[in-house]
């Protein structure tokens, strides 16, 4: 055989493989943060989402065609998150799970809507994270800071602490917008405000900060404490060295067993936070179901309830596709919109696409005492901040 | 007066830290003139060590010994497997597998530790206060000056009275002529890492006694300050070092000090421009070190 003739039986055969249909299976897309700053969110998140694509599997998989987890490392970097997800898209992927917060997510998103694809970030909780600015079929999994804020105002304000100091934390948008909210609803309850301070993550530096502090006349009750990662235990020791002891308030970053166990006995008393789900030995049967899968697959016990997320995203994703019949982004969007889903992070609902698809959802608020944290209960502030 | 009092106190504690970073990173710098990218993460080796002898029962001391000797062993373990290789070949390749080693060691960290932090053991002392002329200051600020103070002046020592110091200054100058006089290259070099491995592993210790928790990006920002210290110092200079380090620990409080609110969260916005006002005043840095002669 001449080696021209070779080379077009090659061509053929390749053609044929091509032209065989691919395997049917549903495909979601994962551009997630393996590695950088936004890891310690995304990594348990990409944990979680295993466990449900293989409980997903081993009941015989979504519309009756497997379920297929692809992740693209987007390394902590916006514009790699962006180029991840095109390949991803162009892989085949049909459903797009984002990165955690709208600085890192919102890239996915972006290109999940360009393609008409349904995406849905993890734990994005900033209300940037909205149709109005990703585009009609882009949802969030987590509650909105406006939830997230007032339902720390509102606790604040029925345990009658009536005066508070606020931290802000420059780093992303969900550490600027957290605190905005929280004040928004805390002064609509009657609530005053003593100071409020600004801080640059990374400083490991609050000395500045508690000088201002200590000027003030009067003391706080309640400190709320927006910041990201090790700083908030940073922050929380400077404040408790020098004799601040008025309960902490804070969101979902502080779910965080690291940081509980840093503070420890000594430092760790009177904190409260806002989050996602409760996965103590005294949760639900559907978390324990979870926990049980979980420990089946990684030999161990999560070391953040943020794993929840990540099973929960594929699990709502799921749910809205087998309601739709379909993948079609469009369809997909509109099961979303409409269905009411119970979820390991509480319940939920979706607004419209007009109305930005705001997560009409349920907040899990913790307390940390002794180092040891527990369940104070669900939560669904009664109005929100208008984001 | 009490501000005036908390002032001093913040600046020099921040300050003492900065320096020791900055320190570490122009010992190697003014005998190589390679910025090694991969210091931070000799900062974050120290920390990991901390973490792993956690629960093991030792004393404190021991564990921070441990910790300082493991940044001290992958500082010139670097120099062997990283450095000493491409030495004599191009700058270039020098300052590529420095980044190199720094992506490595903090994906080794990723891989088999977390990304999420992991807490190290610190002593009862470093959460302590201290009631001083009316004020309270943390235990762990106190310790990082005299700490900070205790090594320059003991690395002074080292540098203008041994005659190891003498043939590092020497190296520093002008290396081929050093060599020329009998002073051994490779044990000069690797010195030079040992020392710089020795200052991250203090600092690491100071640094993450601030924050209780060590994650694998946790010295990017020693990185960055000790590179912005030694730039406004003077990169050929160890004074220059020292005086960087605390200069940048003075502008920063004193701008968070003094900054509204709403320009607070343009802070390093400030400082940058500060750190270019020094730059345009004073090209070299603040301290125009010896002439040099070309790196070999």
């Amino acid at each position: 055989m001449s080696r021209f003739s070779q080379m077009l039986l090659a061509g053929a055969a390749l053609a044929c493989l091509a032209a065989v249909p691919a395997r049917a299976e549903i495909v979601i897309g994962a551009p997630l943060n393996l590695t950088g700053i936004q890891a310690p969110m995304d990594e348990p998140g990409f944990r979680g989402a295993q466990v449900a694509i293989k409980e997903l599997n081993d009941a015989g998989g979504l519309l009756g065609e497997p379920v297929k987890l692809v992740t693209i490392d987007g390394k902590s970097d916006p514009v790699t998150v962006g180029n991840a997800a095109v390949e991803l898209i162009d892989d085949g992927a049909q459903l797009m799970l984002a990165p955690c917060d709208f600085d890192f997510g919102s890239p996915a998103s972006r290109e999940a809507q360009a393609a008409d694809l349904v995406g849905l970030s993890t734990c994005a909780s900033d209300p940037l994270y909205s149709s109005w600015s990703l585009g009609d079929k882009q949802f969030t999994l987590s509650m909105w800071n406006t939830t997230m804020g007032a339902t720390a105002a509102d606790f604040a304000l029925e345990k009658g602490w009536k005066k508070a100091y606020v931290v802000t934390d420059q780093f992303i948008a969900y550490t600027k917008s957290l605190p905005k909210y929280f004040i928004e609803q805390f002064k609509a309850g009657g609530g005053e405000i003593l100071l409020e301070d600004t801080y640059n993550n990374g400083d490991n530096d609050f000395s500045a900060q508690l000088a201002r502090l200590q000027a003030l006349p009067e003391k706080p009750d309640v400190i709320f404490l927006s910041s990201y990662g090790t700083d908030i235990g940073t922050i929380i020791r400077a404040l408790r060295e020098v004799g601040y002891d008025a309960p902490v308030l804070g969101g979902d970053a502080y779910d965080d067993p690291a940081l509980h166990q840093g503070l420890g006995e000594k430092f760790g008393n009177d904190v409260y936070f806002v989050t996602h789900t409760w996965a103590g030995p005294d949760a639900g049967p559907e978390m324990q179901h979870f926990l049980k899968l979980y420990q089946e697959m990684y030999g161990q016990e999560p070391d953040t309830s943020f794993v929840a997320t990540g099973y929960d995203a594929v699990m709502l994703l799921a749910e809205a596709v087998k309601a739709a019949g379909s993948t079609d982004g469009a369809a997909v969007a509109q099961a979303l919109e409409e269905g009411e889903f119970k979820l390991l992070t509480g319940e939920l609902d979706y607004a419209t696409a007009d109305e930005g698809h705001m997560p009409n959802k349920a907040a899990a608020v913790i307390a940390l005492n002794g180092g040891k944290t527990s369940f104070v209960g669900w939560r669904r502030p009664d109005s929100v901040p208008a984001p | 007066m009490q501000t005036l009092l908390q002032f001093t106190i913040d600046v020099l504690s921040l300050g003492g830290a900065y320096a020791l970073m900055a320190l570490g990173l122009v010992i190697v710098y003014g005998i190589l003139k390679l910025v090694n990218f991969a210091y931070g993460e000799l900062i974050m080796v120290a920390g990991y060590g901390l973490f792993l002898m956690n629960g093991s029962g030792l004393p404190w001391l021991v564990m921070a010994a441990v910790a300082v000797l493991l940044a001290v062993v992958t500082g010139v373990l670097t120099e062997y497997a990283a450095f000493r290789p491409v030495r004599a070949k191009s700058v270039t390749a020098v300052l590529i597998t420095s980044f190199a080693f720094s992506t490595i060691l903090q994906n080794a960290a990723l891989l088999f530790i977390s990304p999420r932090p992991r807490n190290v053991p610190l002593p009862d002392l470093f959460s302590q206060t201290v009631a001083f002329g009316g004020i309270l200051i943390p235990a762990r600020n106190l310790i990082t000056i005299v700490a900070s103070i205790g090594l320059l002046l003991l690395f002074a020592f080292l540098m203008k009275r041994t005659v190891l110091g003498i043939a590092m200054r020497a190296a520093a100058t002008q290396f081929r002529m050093a060599r020329m006089l009998g002073v051994p290259a490779n044990l000069i070099i690797s010195t030079a890492f040992a020392i710089s491995g020795f200052f991250a592993g203090v600092v690491s210790l100071l640094w993450i006694g601030r924050i209780g928790s060590v994650t694998p990006g946790v010295g990017l920002e020693p990185l960055l300050v000790a590179f912005i210290a030694t730039v406004i110092g003077g990169m050929r200079s160890l004074q220059g070092a020292v005086l960087g380090g605390f200069l940048l620990a003075f502008i920063n409080t004193a701008l968070n000090y003094l900054l509204t609110q709403d320009l607070l969260q343009f802070r390093d916005a400030f400082t940058f421009t500060l750190v270019i006002l020094i730059l345009l005043w004073r090209p070299e840095g603040l301290i125009r070190g010896p002439a040099t002669g070309q790196r070999t």
